[in-house]
């Protein structure tokens, strides 16, 4: 496991994809800081709420960067078959490769350090504000890495790997705009079922600083099931 | 050392593997012959635990691929017929990654990886992108990496494709010294590389096997009636009618003239006569000099086509 993690997280910077996804986060987000938090004078404050929900919308398009290459490139350049015939259990690998994308993500909220440490030089954090976006953001982002995993995990086409691992977190947003549009229409079951299932609304309450455990047990479930089915669909070539 | 029994692969239509089952003691190189597509690398993907068979077992060292796949792949090393390498790393930072994937425990991870790298005949490359290494020294990365941990059964998927006729003939003696202490499985569909190599040779064609013998033997058995092939010198018909007086040659076919004044003829002496003293002391007699005279042994080539011709009828049989 710890051998596939060091390969992988090290494959980030030695190919364009940790820069690009890295280099694509820095620049919207510290741009859109620029903009809301510093430089408008009227509309300044110290809050980051608003950049936080941002990255999340920005992180439904880089999420698949980081996971479009974890399996498809593996097949594509028939790397599997030293994996697979290495005495390694396949649920280690899958861990592996999942830490390292995460540890990218990782790298990437180390960088976003520099909001709060602006703002603290310039004003005073919402400590409660900044803990709980911060939470919020790496349970969602676990979860979605999980997600792309396992989607990359089904194609050898990483450009496949990637469209499907956006078309998928895509259709979850419009899952829950559906839901909060639809709430009056829908019968009470419904809307109560799909609030349960929701990733955003949990995302919010935590991000809000409501921190709940069965919040965290959902997201951890989240990421637990979606690793799980990965192994199972690498079990499966093997019969294939 | 290697119990492959009764496997069974079914891709679609009549491919894959029809019932393979063989066994391979510790210590021998045995080759696996066959046209492309008649099973060898499916056969392989098996054995490594890559693919699972629809039926059949393979127990490797006494573990059984795939109730302990652990430690049957500990005892592994494989060459893929592609060799599974990762473009953007440097020999050394691959190879690391090789031995700590397999969890190799030796004394030294830098003299282990040396020495393997020595065998191999990568040194001068160690520090270079696979990547921008030529065709033949990946595939001796290929090599180096499923010799990392020195695992007593090496198996090795068309390890000399690719490779130039020196490069081929490096690569051979490193597995013939490598077979000294291990148990080799290679693939190949180039004949004389059987016999330049293994100890015995299973023949696969159409996913099943079609003959398991030692490669001279299967030579011998094939062979059938011994032929002769003799160019002698003066005129046609006269060498022609002696030597079919001759009592110990069955069928005289004549090739033709391939050096001015001497035609070339294929002798077929009956079974158990050696013919060429009595066809000798005539020829020198009648004063036809004789100029050249080898044994035509049906070669590796011949052997081939006919089991594999044969493997072909029996499965069409058994199908109809």
């Amino acid at each position: 496991m710890l051998a596939i993690f060091k390969r992988d997280f090290r494959a980030y910077f030695t190919t364009p994809i940790g820069f690009v996804y890295l280099g694509g986060y820095i620049l919207v987000l510290n741009l859109y800081f620029y903009l809301y938090n510093i430089a408008n004078v009227s509309t300044r404050s110290n809050s980051l709420a608003g950049i936080f929900s941002f990255m999340l919308m920005v992180m439904m398009f880089l999420t698949p960067i980081l996971t479009m290459r974890i399996f498809s490139e593996e097949y594509r350049q028939k790397t599997d078959q030293l994996l697979f015939t290495s005495p390694v259990k396949l649920s280690g690998l899958v861990m592996g490769k999942f830490l390292a994308s995460l540890s990218i993500f990782f790298c990437l909220l180390l960088l976003s350090l520099l909001w709060p440490s602006a703002i603290a030089l310039i004003g005073q954090n919402n400590m409660a504000e900044v803990l709980g976006n911060y939470l919020g953001i790496i349970t969602i982002g676990a979860a979605y890495i999980a997600m792309g995993i396992f989607i990359s995990s089904l194609t050898e086409n990483q450009v496949i790997a990637a469209v499907g691992s956006l078309g998928l977190f895509v259709g979850l947003y419009l899952l829950e705009m559906l839901t909060a549009n639809l709430a009056t229409a829908l019968p009470g079951w419904a809307v109560t079922a799909l609030r349960f299932v929701s990733i955003f609304g949990r995302y919010s309450d935590i991000s809000m600083g409501l921190l709940a455990l069965d919040d965290f047990v959902y997201f951890l479930s989240i990421c637990a099931v979606f690793l799980f089915l990965t192994v199972r669909v690498l079990e499966k070539r093997r019969w294939s | 050392m290697i119990e492959v029994k009764s496997l069974t692969k079914t891709y679609g239509k009549n491919r894959g593997i029809k019932g393979i089952s063989f066994s391979i003691p510790e210590g021998q190189i045995v080759g696996f012959l066959g046209p492309n597509g008649a099973g060898k690398t499916t056969t392989m993907n098996i054995i490594t635990g890559y693919l699972s068979a629809d039926i059949g077992t393979v127990t490797v060292a006494g573990f059984d691929i795939l109730e302990k796949p652990r430690e049957a792949k500990r005892h592994i090393g494989y060459l893929p017929e592609q060799p599974p390498l990762h473009l953007g790393m440097t020999v050394e930072e691959y190879l690391d990654f090789v031995y700590e994937l397999k969890g190799v425990r030796s004394p030294s991870q830098k003299d282990h990886i040396g020495s393997v790298c020595e065998m191999a005949g990568l040194t001068d490359v160690y520090f270079r992108l696979i990547g921008h290494l030529s065709k033949g020294f990946k595939q001796r990365v290929g090599l180096a990496q499923a010799m990392i941990g020195d695992p007593d059964v090496l198996i090795l998927d068309e390890p000399t494709v690719g490779l130039d006729p020196r490069q081929i003939v490096e690569i051979r003696n490193v597995i013939k010294d490598m077979g000294k202490s291990r148990t080799i499985i290679l693939s190949t569909h180039i004949l004389p590389e059987v016999s330049a190599v293994c100890e015995r040779v299973l023949v696969i064609s159409q996913g099943l096997i079609v003959a398991d013998d030692k490669p001279e033997n299967l030579a011998g058995s094939i062979g059938g009636e011994r032929t002769l092939l003799a160019r002698i010198a003066g005129p046609k018909s006269q060498v022609l009618a002696l030597l079919r007086d001759q009592d110990g040659i069955q069928n005289v076919s004549e090739l033709g003239e391939m050096e001015s004044g001497s035609h070339d003829f294929v002798l077929e002496s009956r079974p158990n006569v050696d013919i060429r003293k009595p066809m000798f002391s005539a020829l020198a007699k009648a004063g036809y000099p004789l100029l050249m005279l080898r044994p035509q042994d049906a070669s590796l080539e011949e052997i081939f086509l006919k089991l594999t011709e044969t493997g072909h009828e029996k499965t069409e049989s058994e199908e109809g």
